[in-house]
């Protein structure tokens, strides 16, 4: 069975952290990588050499180099990594990031919490969600 | 005193001189019409005079015209009479004949002439009575053969012919002296009014120009002043527009960048709370618990402050109204607390209007859970909801609005039966983050009424508030009947 990985676009080191803890704490048992731009995660998308089964991304619209905006873009219109779920995972509740990133083909839009209790929960629930509930792509 | 009740003041002052100035050119300018009616009544009254005496002294020339006439004719007569008495032709005869008849007729013209001067009626009928003797004698002298009669006779009949003229000429020249000396009059009256009509032509055109220079002055100053207003307003407006950009680029930067410390200090505190609970002394999760409450309520007011800034947003569109069907709407999303606290609310019809449906559903849900939260406990909240109709000038401001004086308002006024305040926080209310209670007694953040202000003053309205301490609070919402909307 091929390596599965959940992984994680994020600039800011602290939300990297607290995302790991809240998986940790909710012990869901998955690989989770980490990226700190778009392009780091794109590179890694790309690389052949990697063998693995992507199971959802968490990505974050502001990031420098490449930001999510520009990452959904290119993942949506490339053939194989467009079956990715991706889950925008941003502080913003302005109308335009939500719609605009629907637009994109976001697969969901969730706004950070703003306590660790509640990211923890809200971890909890895309996980029991895209593992356990949805079907993967084949 | 801060910027904007200094430029307030200014400007009031400045309309205060504007109107005095309006009031100042209207007088001008009825004075000046005034002036000039009269000068031209008055010009025109001298003309009549002046071409009246004009034509009094043509009449004179006629009248001593008509004198000389009568005095040639009397020669003309006397001329034919010596022909005939020295010839005693037929020829002469008829022409004594024909001229002497022609008199009572010169005379009855010249009478006629005269008519309008007593002294010269007078005259004329001697003139007359002395003509017509004159031509009876005439007559008489034509029905005897001249030749047949004596030479001493003769120089009889010419000395009395003689005596006759002499007697005529001198009543015609007594006339004539009259005629003369009232004419001189009429020529003396009618120079005087020439000169006065000169003088008047003059006079009037010193007055009206004097006005068309003042009144060019004064319009040359006001359009300096106007183009002056108008750069300064210009200037304000930009102002404006980059204070507004700038308040947008705050609300963006108190959605993103404030919030994201606010979030790691919740997150890592919770996350502090969550593993090291058995290790933390009783007073530090206490200590620990602040910071987490106090960060909640910063959270609170950040998303306030947020959905106020929302409404500096100037992209919505205009859209029609029904605030009937705004009100069910607001009923329809509170109706839960509207159930739980038996709330009843009374509305009579309410007009359609010009606005942004959002944000009218946003005032209406904000002062009716208002309502519903400052209820006095134990009682049924109770709310009406009515419209009267006023203009604008009986809105009881606290800054007078002159341009919207006679614009026709709707007043839609909201009564509780709750708690009230005192009458001195009537305005204070409406200021963003301004509280009456203690967040123990009553959550908020003292942003809902600030939120309706601003949704009203988006609107071209105006909200005024009425409250006695436990009698309940009144609302009044004055929106303008017309569109005034300027996009």
């Amino acid at each position: 069975m091929l390596n599965q990985y959940i992984l994680m676009a994020d600039d800011d080191a602290d939300d990297r952290f607290l995302v790991q803890a809240a998986f940790e704490d909710n012990k869901i048992d998955q690989k989770l990588l980490f990226f700190e731009d778009g392009e780091q995660l794109l590179d890694h998308l790309k690389d052949d050499n990697i063998k693995g089964i992507t199971r959802f991304i968490l990505l974050d619209l502001n990031m420098p180099k490449r930001d999510g905006r520009d990452v959904l873009r290119t993942l949506k219109a490339d053939k194989q990594l467009s079956t990715i779920p991706i889950i925008v995972f941003s502080t913003s509740k302005a109308p335009d990031d939500i719609n605009s990133s629907y637009k994109l083909g976001a697969n969901s839009y969730v706004v950070k919490p703003s306590s660790y209790e509640h990211l923890k929960e809200v971890i909890q629930k895309i996980s029991d969600f895209w593992l356990n509930t949805a079907m993967s792509p084949r | 005193m801060d910027g904007y009740s200094i430029n307030k003041q200014i400007l009031m002052h400045s309309t205060l001189k504007e109107e005095q100035l309006s009031w100042a050119i209207r007088f001008l300018f009825a004075i000046s019409v005034f002036l000039i009616v009269i000068l031209s009544s008055s010009y025109h009254s001298i003309n009549q005079e002046l071409i009246y005496y004009s034509e009094r002294v043509d009449h004179s020339h006629e009248v001593l015209d008509k004198i000389s006439e009568i005095t040639i004719d009397t020669y003309v007569v006397t001329y034919y009479g010596r022909g005939y008495l020295i010839v005693g032709d037929s020829s002469n005869r008829r022409q004594l004949t024909y001229q002497a008849q022609k008199l009572p007729r010169r005379a009855e013209e010249l009478s006629a002439l005269v008519a309008d001067n007593s002294a010269q009626v007078f005259k004329v009928r001697a003139l007359t009575r002395a003509l017509a003797d004159y031509q009876s004698k005439v007559l008489r002298f034509v029905s005897t053969p001249p030749l047949a009669q004596a030479q001493l006779q003769r120089e009889t009949l010419i000395k009395n012919g003689t005596a006759s003229t002499q007697q005529i000429k001198a009543i015609l020249n007594d006339m004539a002296q009259i005629e003369h000396k009232l004419m001189n009059n009429r020529v003396k009256s009618r120079n005087n009014y020439k000169q006065q009509i000169l003088r008047f032509n003059w006079v009037i055109m010193g007055v009206a120009l004097a006005f068309l220079l003042s009144s060019f002055i004064l319009l040359e100053r006001e359009l300096k002043r106007n183009k002056l207003y108008k750069f300064e307003l210009e200037n304000k407006i930009e102002n404006l527009n980059r204070s507004n950009s700038e308040l947008e680029q705050f609300a963006y930067v108190a959605s993103h960048d404030l919030q994201e410390p606010l979030r790691k200090i919740r997150s890592f505190t919770d996350l502090l709370v969550a593993k090291s609970k058995s290790t933390l002394s009783q007073d530090a999760s206490l200590m620990l618990e602040k910071i987490e409450k106090s960060a909640v309520r910063m959270q609170l007011l950040i998303d306030d402050l947020l959905q106020f800034s929302r409404l500096i947003d100037t992209s919505l569109e205009v859209e029609t109204v029904d605030l009937n069907e705004i009100i069910d709407e607001v009923k329809r999303s509170l109706s839960e607390s509207i159930k739980e606290t038996a709330t009843e609310i009374r509305t009579s019809v309410l007009p359609v209007v010009s606005g942004y449906p959002s944000q009218l559903i946003q005032l209406f849900q904000n002062l009716i859970s208002n309502s519903i939260k400052y209820s006095k406990e134990g009682v049924a909240p109770t709310i009406d909801i009515f419209l009267t109709e006023v203009a604008g000038h009986e809105i009881p401001h606290t800054r007078p609005h002159p341009s919207t004086d006679e614009t026709p308002f709707y007043c839609i006024t909201l009564r509780d039966n709750g708690i009230g305040f005192k009458k001195e926080y009537a305005e204070k209310i409406f200021v963003i983050f301004q509280r009456l209670h203690s967040q123990e007694r009553f959550q908020g953040s003292g942003i809902g009424l600030a939120i309706c202000r601003k949704v009203i003053s988006n609107h071209n309205g105006y909200i005024l508030s009425e409250g006695a301490e436990g009698l309940g609070a009144k609302f009044y919402i004055y929106l303008p009947k017309e569109n005034l909307f300027t996009r």
